[in-house]
């Protein structure tokens, strides 16, 4: 999805600090700041997770950092409502399953 | 262990307006929040506010926010970010987690207001990527600029469904359609009508099949149920979008109320504490306003917030009980008058067959989004004479007023009840100057003349969309339900301050057309 650069009642779209993280071991760029989900979204990805018994993909619903389903990897660490957490430059950012950053882990 | 007078848990509309109400008065507050951004929804809400101008009607939702933050600051309101409280308790103690602490406050007086989180319906597909609530997607475009979908369909016809269809049209996404299970539109018809002249289409008594797509959303289907709610066979109809909006209304969270042994009822509107007219829980000093209490809206949250916060500034003892009632009772006359006609909370869900005025409802307006082109002139906000005057498409009993201040000559009135239809007078003179159409929220307010030079007339429509149109640009006239119906030119484009993002559009359409067109789209 695009970014919005200019709208009709908020104006223009402050412009924030480039910052470069990974997905998945990709390299991609973002706003310093936003969600990380944002980022995500603006590059096209959609699914944040596959769940560990029926491995369906789910992505971000309320984000507002209730419904835990955005949950990925962030640094190592899994479970990290995507939606809330802001980018930082170098973050690593891995899709997660169930609970882990592998698939067929627990 | 740290110790306030009053401890407000949640900085939205409610918990900020009583906090500065109850430091105002002296006491001393702080408000936890469980996000990294103060506001609530507020700063999501890019509309105008409906009632009147106590209630900050005509102001956008984000322009309240700052202005409530600035007051809070002003009053030594403590806000404190990033803090989930994770624990109430009868003695007015809270337990906050803040990073990877968890910190422990005692207050004299809590206030919650938590507000709400939003419900969800389940269809086949409904965990895909793609799928995501109403407030998601206002939190996409509106807090971090980013479009949620290029194609989206809303399921849920409130008033949230209906704002957040429009907020993604501005902000440059399609809305293939509205769909709810219910027969009829549950939203402001004039919400709708701003999204049925643009030719989104509305399906009562559809819901959704299913969403389909391999890994995220690809398609949506839905089908017409019957009375009982049941899919009606062979009605099926199917969009090819990426995104799914579920708005089907809010429930309080009162999970910390219920901690702390308040009382609670369990209502069709969702498990709310037991409370008194000013915010008073079965346990003394404990208080809740705004959403947590019961499902309304913004504006109602803000005075039920300044009634609580005056009630605690007098249980403090910084307010005279006398001077405390008082002030409640100036509030509450505030908050009664945004309680009153068709949608009031004793109305919810109810069909009103007739105005206060005794005129019919119009049934298209429910049904499909606009007001037929005959019903219309039955209306006392539309009237024909010659020369500009304003039309005013405003047909349900609804609490806002800003239009009969916005007008210089008089033209228009409501009266002292706030829920009355405007009436537009024909005898005062109207100068076009369009403030009238700049300060109805609910864009429903068009200039019209009939004739302007031979065989033409214009229409001058709000418009908040980008790219805005230029003088001379020609273009399709758009008729309320959304249908081409006549070739159009624009005259006119003005843009003011005091019209705050909502420009005025003046086209030129054929005379017989002035009653009709009601949207221009360029080609």
């Amino acid at each position: 999805m695009e970014r919005i650069q200019t709208h009709p009642i908020l104006g223009d779209t402050p412009e924030g600090k480039q910052v470069t993280f990974t997905y998945d071991g990709k390299i991609l760029q973002g706003i310093e700041g936003e969600p990380i989900a944002a980022a995500l979204r603006v590059a096209g990805v959609m699914t944040h997770r596959y769940t560990k018994k029926r491995h369906e993909p789910r992505g971000v619903f309320c984000a507002i950092g209730r419904c835990t389903d955005c949950v990925m990897v962030v640094d190592g660490k899994p479970n990290v409502r995507t939606c809330i957490t802001p980018l930082k430059e170098g973050m690593v950012v891995k899709t997660q399953y169930g609970a882990s950053e592998k698939e067929g882990e627990v | 262990m740290e110790r306030y007078d009053l401890i407000v848990i949640g900085a939205g509309p409610a918990g900020l307006s009583a906090a500065i109400e109850a430091a105002k008065n002296g006491a001393r507050a702080a408000v936890f929040d469980e996000n990294e951004r103060p506001g609530g929804q507020l700063f999501k809400q890019i509309h105008k506010f409906f009632g009147s101008k106590e209630h900050k009607a005509k102001i956008r939702g984000f322009k309240i926010g700052n202005d409530l933050l600035k007051e809070a600051g002003e009053w030594g309101v403590k806000v404190v970010l990033n803090a989930t409280v994770i624990g109430l308790y009868p003695e007015k103690e809270i337990t906050v987690r803040i990073g990877e602490k968890i910190l422990h406050y005692k207050g004299d007086s809590v206030l919650i207001a938590t507000g709400a989180s939003e419900n969800m319906v389940t269809f086949e597909g409904w965990t895909k990527p793609g799928v995501i609530g109403a407030g998601a997607a206002q939190t996409m475009m509106n807090l971090h600029h980013i479009k949620p979908g290029n194609k989206v369909l809303m399921l849920g016809s409130g008033n949230v469904g209906l704002v957040v269809s429009y907020q993604l049209m501005q902000a440059g996404c399609k809305v293939v359609a509205v769909v709810d299970a219910a027969p009829r539109i549950g939203g402001y018809g004039v919400h709708a009508a701003k999204l049925a002249r643009c030719g989104v289409p509305f399906y009562l008594s559809h819901t959704i099949v299913r969403a389909a797509g391999t890994e995220a959303v690809e398609g949506v289907t839905i089908a017409q149920v019957d009375e009982s709610f049941r899919f009606v066979p062979e009605t099926e109809k199917t969009f090819e979008v990426d995104t799914v909006c579920v708005a089907v209304g809010l429930s309080p969270m009162s999970q910390l109320l219920k901690q702390a042994g308040c009382r609670m009822k369990d209502t069709p509107g969702g498990l709310i504490p037991d409370c008194d007219e000013y915010g008073a829980t079965s346990v003394p000093g404990i208080f809740a306003a705004g959403d947590v209490a019961g499902i309304e809206e913004a504006s109602s949250a803000m005075i039920e917030g300044r009634i609580s916060g005056a009630m605690i500034a007098g249980y403090l003892g910084y307010l005279e009980e006398k001077a405390a009632h008082t002030r409640v009772e100036e509030l509450e006359k505030a908050l009664e008058s945004l309680r009153k006609g068709m949608f009031a909370p004793e109305n919810r869900g109810k069909f009103m067959k007739k105005t206060e005025e005794g005129i019919d409802t119009s049934v298209s307006l429910l049904e499909h989004g606009f007001l037929a082109d005959n019903e219309v002139e039955k209306y006392p906000g539309v009237i024909r004479k010659a020369g500009t005057h304003p039309v005013i498409e405003c047909t349900q009993n609804i609490p806002c007023n800003p239009c009969q201040d916005a007008c210089p000559k008089g033209c228009i009135s409501i009266g002292s009840n706030i829920t009355s239809l405007p009436v537009v007078d024909g005898t005062a003179e109207c100068i076009g100057c369009g403030m009238c159409v700049a300060s109805c929220s609910g864009q429903a307010i068009f200039l019209v003349e009939e004739k302007c030079e031979d065989g033409y007339g214009t229409v001058t429509l709000p418009y908040e969309f980008l790219p805005l149109p230029a003088a001379g640009q020609k273009g399709i006239a758009l008729g309320r339900d959304g249908t081409r119906i006549c070739e159009a030119e624009v005259v006119k484009v003005r843009s003011a301050q005091a019209f705050d993002h909502t420009s005025l559009l003046t086209m030129k359409v054929p005379s017989d057309m002035v009653m009709k067109a009601r949207f221009f789209k360029a080609v």
